[in-house]
């Protein structure tokens, strides 16, 4: 009885006093912003994510932490965001499409992506095709041509590379044989130049740099424009729909997130991408940034959820 | 013009403040090598922040510091206490701890120091040496070759176990079953995860080491009670002085054909990505045993079986930068974060890394030969102190160890479940201790088993279906084969010339 009667108190006191310490400082001030890396120190999330807090730092003016949890190939780091307080103090990364298409088959991820509250796209990339720099294979023409399934190298057969490699060539309507179990994309396209995969099917920052060493050279580029100098595009090849494919690294937050903590987390990612210490790191390592609303980030999940659940059945096999 | 770089590199540690990070780096290393589940991999990992504020090749004589001093740390602990520093050093404790016990410490201390340093310098002369060919090294090793690496890996086990073949064998069979654990490489099917998302990526090595390693030592320890010094019944009193050390220096150039091997074998191992410090050491070891002339005085501290394992985890660091210079990729654990730190400075690594940041990869390679000699010079001058480890009373080594490896496997990933299996693989590994099973040969299995079954599933669909023909057509391959096979039969082929011998 009397235990419950504090705890009314104690609940009254807090709805008083709630606000009125929020009023204090207000978001952000209050507390540290935790961004959280679903994948270890110095990986690739974690790398635009440490270069980006600074200036988020900047344009928060708040402190940004960034949080690795690795596992369960990018899940755990999400489940810690969904499981979050919507109050704008945790953020994360997320690996789209990895996600999408493990939710489109029916995994179990531990969460709903459609309830995570969308804050930004901050950079994307595209795919290209690459073979080995002596190889007599000139195009995408020649490749198909093989009289064999073709051999392409991949890390897991739940990279997101290797599900665009299944349903690119798909709609292309050439049979190819994925090979995976590469430790990393690097050795993907090492694979290439030991002659052991005809192919490979990488974002084009990745493959460039092998591309420039002279070990590689682009056959394609899975976009509907012209991203390097003398390489057609799948749209100009006729293969317009083949465009939607890429890399979004994307920033959400917990469900149910009230909307003018949105907005300012979302203005902060737009500032955070026009700072010259980003766009100077995106140069030298050819990212591609791009910022895209909230709005925006949400319809796109919507699209590419329903996109790759359209190829559910192709996907399962 | 390598030459030019790796003067200009030399001439700045000494001249600047490179030596303090260097030297940071190097009691760092050191630090975190001696205490039993905290290696390397945990203190680069914890560093990398720290190098947020530093220059690129500032951050590189740290992490180099760290990278060239951690495995003669390890090695201290694992003859002093019979409990490996780091896993790369659980070879060592097989002859390091008998000698230690025979108050022979001292010798042993000093053939690991010199072992280190030298197998250091040797792991990265071969590494200058191989630059310009560096890329034709990596491309002669594929899916057949990390394949049949991994069969001899794994022939060396079951040569490896004098005695206790039956036992060696079953432990391998555990690991291997261990190694089954998470989604297929090939396939992404979940495999034995027993609906524990935790288990997706399959059973982590850091935990499984920690716990094989340190805290079955510590249960072994705990209910034991008294100290190391003092279970060690006999000549307990003489393990206090480390004399000898002189001697110790001596002996690895008086088996300079010990050095040399696991030198080489550990560039090789530290080469190939996946491997890593404890299957080359291991690799060295077993190689050195088997083939000497004395086989059975092995384990029971012949000093030749503390230089072949320490000069191969000084080794493989020279080894695991080979892929690095060659494609900007990394040959270990270690390398991994070092490219990290890389990328964090803004430095995308590549195959161009050799030609765009030639003075972080030469501030590398001589930052480590610098850590390898230098932690063996404090190391050495330390010894006398460190040896009274030994003597301190189980009642405050183990909560202090336990306490300290537990807490560098939380820190790694962040993970509670790292921890909790680290407890079970402590569990596990004192069973082990108790009913006589070697627990290294658990590990290797491990190690190898995820790598043996994703290349040889690739060799299949890579050679449609004609594995065998891939791998004849190929010469690293074909070689590969015919040491598996030599090792198989060694032990056969001995006999048969100890039995002629007898006739005569």
């Amino acid at each position: 009885m009397k235990t419950k009667y504090l705890g009314g108190v104690l609940a009254a006191a807090t709805l008083l006093c709630g606000p009125a310490i929020a009023a204090d400082k207000g978001y952000p001030l209050d507390d540290d912003i935790t961004f959280i890396v679903p994948y270890s120190a110095g990986g690739g999330f974690d790398t635009i994510v440490r270069t980006l807090s600074p200036a988020l730092e900047e344009a928060m003016g708040a402190t940004v932490v960034p949080e690795n949890l690795p596992g369960a190939s990018g899940t755990r780091g999400g489940q810690a965001v969904y499981r979050a307080d919507p109050d704008g103090y945790t953020i994360g990364i997320f690996n789209i499409p990895g996600l999408t298409v493990s939710e489109a088959l029916g995994r179990d991820i531990g969460f709903n992506l459609g309830e995570i509250t969308w804050i930004a796209n901050i950079a994307e990339e595209k795919y290209a095709i690459a073979v080995k720099a002596d190889s007599p294979i000139q195009s995408l023409k020649d490749l198909c041509d093989l009289g064999r399934p073709i051999k392409l190298s991949d890390t897991g057969k739940d990279s997101t590379s290797s599900i665009t490699s299944v349903l690119a060539f798909d709609m292309i309507g050439c049979p190819i044989s994925n090979i995976t179990g590469y430790g990393g994309s690097n050795d993907t396209m090492i694979a290439v130049m030991r002659g052991e995969v005809d192919a490979t099917l990488k974002p084009v920052s990745s493959l460039s740099k092998y591309t420039k060493s002279g070990d590689l050279r682009f056959i394609v580029t899975i976009s509907d424009v012209t991203l390097v100098e003398g390489v057609p595009t799948t749209t100009e090849l006729g293969y317009p729909e083949l465009a939607k494919f890429g890399i979004s690294r994307v920033v959400g937050a917990p469900p149910n997130m009230p909307a003018e903590i949105v907005e300012k987390l979302a203005a902060g990612f737009e500032a955070t991408l026009k700072a010259d210490s980003v766009r100077e790191w995106a140069a030298g390592t050819s990212t591609t940034l791009r910022y895209m609303s909230p709005a925006e980030t949400t319809a796109m999940m919507d699209e590419l959820s329903q996109f790759y659940t359209g190829y559910k059945d192709l996907l399962a096999q | 013009m390598g030459f030019d770089a790796l003067l200009d590199a030399l001439l700045q540690v000494l001249g600047s403040a490179g030596s303090l990070y260097l030297l940071g780096g190097v009691v760092l290393g050191l630090l975190f090598g001696v205490i039993p589940g905290l290696g390397g991999t945990t203190a680069l990992a914890l560093l990398i922040p720290v190098t947020y504020s530093l220059e690129p090749i500032e951050a590189m004589y740290l992490a180099g510091g760290v990278m060239g001093a951690t495995s003669f740390g390890g090695s201290i602990t694992a003859i002093l206490l019979n409990t490996p520093g780091t896993a790369p050093n659980a070879a060592t404790t097989f002859d390091g701890y008998p000698l230690a016990r025979q108050g022979r410490a001292g010798l042993a201390i000093g053939a690991a120091a010199a072992a280190s340093s030298l197998g250091g310098l040797i792991g990265l002369i071969t590494l200058i040496l191989f630059i310009p060919i560096a890329k034709q090294i990596v491309l002669s090793f594929g899916p057949a070759e990390f394949f049949l690496l991994t069969i001899l890996g794994l022939t060396a086990i079951a040569v490896s176990v004098r005695g206790k073949l039956l036992r060696g064998l079953i432990a391998g069979c555990v690991g291997l079953l261990f190694a089954f654990v998470g989604s297929d490489a090939i396939s992404g099917d979940l495999r034995f995860t027993g609906g524990i998302d935790y288990l997706w990526d399959g059973i982590p090595l850091v935990p499984t080491l920690t716990g094989m390693f340190a805290i079955s030592q510590m249960i072994e320890l705990a209910l034991k009670g008294g100290s190391v010094a003092g279970a060690a019944t006999q000549a307990s009193k003489k393990q206090m002085q480390i004399s000898g050390v002189g001697e110790g220096v001596l002996s690895v150039f008086r088996h300079w054909d010990v050095l040399l091997r696991g030198s080489i074998i550990g560039t090789i191992i530290g080469a190939i990505p996946g491997l890593g410090g404890t299957v080359a050491s291991f690799l060295a070891y077993s190689s050195t045993a088997q083939t000497d002339r004395d086989p059975e005085s092995f384990g029971k501290g012949n000093i030749r079986g503390v230089i072949a394992p320490e000069s191969a985890n000084n080794a493989k660091d020279g080894g695991s930068l080979i892929p690095t210079v060659a494609f900007g990729i990394p040959g270990s654990a270690e390398t991994a974060l070092f490219l990290g730190i890389l990328v964090l400075h803004g430095i995308d690594p590549g195959p161009a890394i050799l030609l765009y940041n030639e003075r972080e990869i030469y501030g590398l390679i001589v930052a480590l030969t610098a850590a390898a000699i230098g932690a063996s010079l404090i190391g050495l001058a330390l010894s006398r102190w460190l040896v009274l480890i030994t003597r301190i009373d189980a009642g405050i080594v183990v909560p202090v160890v336990i306490a300290l490896s537990l807490t560098g496997v939380y820190v790694l990933d962040g993970r509670m479940a790292d921890v909790l299996l680290t407890i079970i693989m402590g569990v596990l590994g004192y069973l082990m201790i108790r009913f006589d099973y070697p627990r290294l040969t658990l590990v290797i299995a491990l190690v190898l088993g995820d790598t043996a079954e994703r290349s040889f599933h690739q060799v299949q669909l890579i050679s449609d279906g004609h594995a065998l023909d891939f791998m004849m057509g190929r010469p690293v391959a074909v070689v590969l084969l015919g040491a598996t096979v030599f090792t198989f039969f060694l032990p056969i082929m001995r006999k048969l010339r100890l039995r002629r011998g007898s006739r005569a």
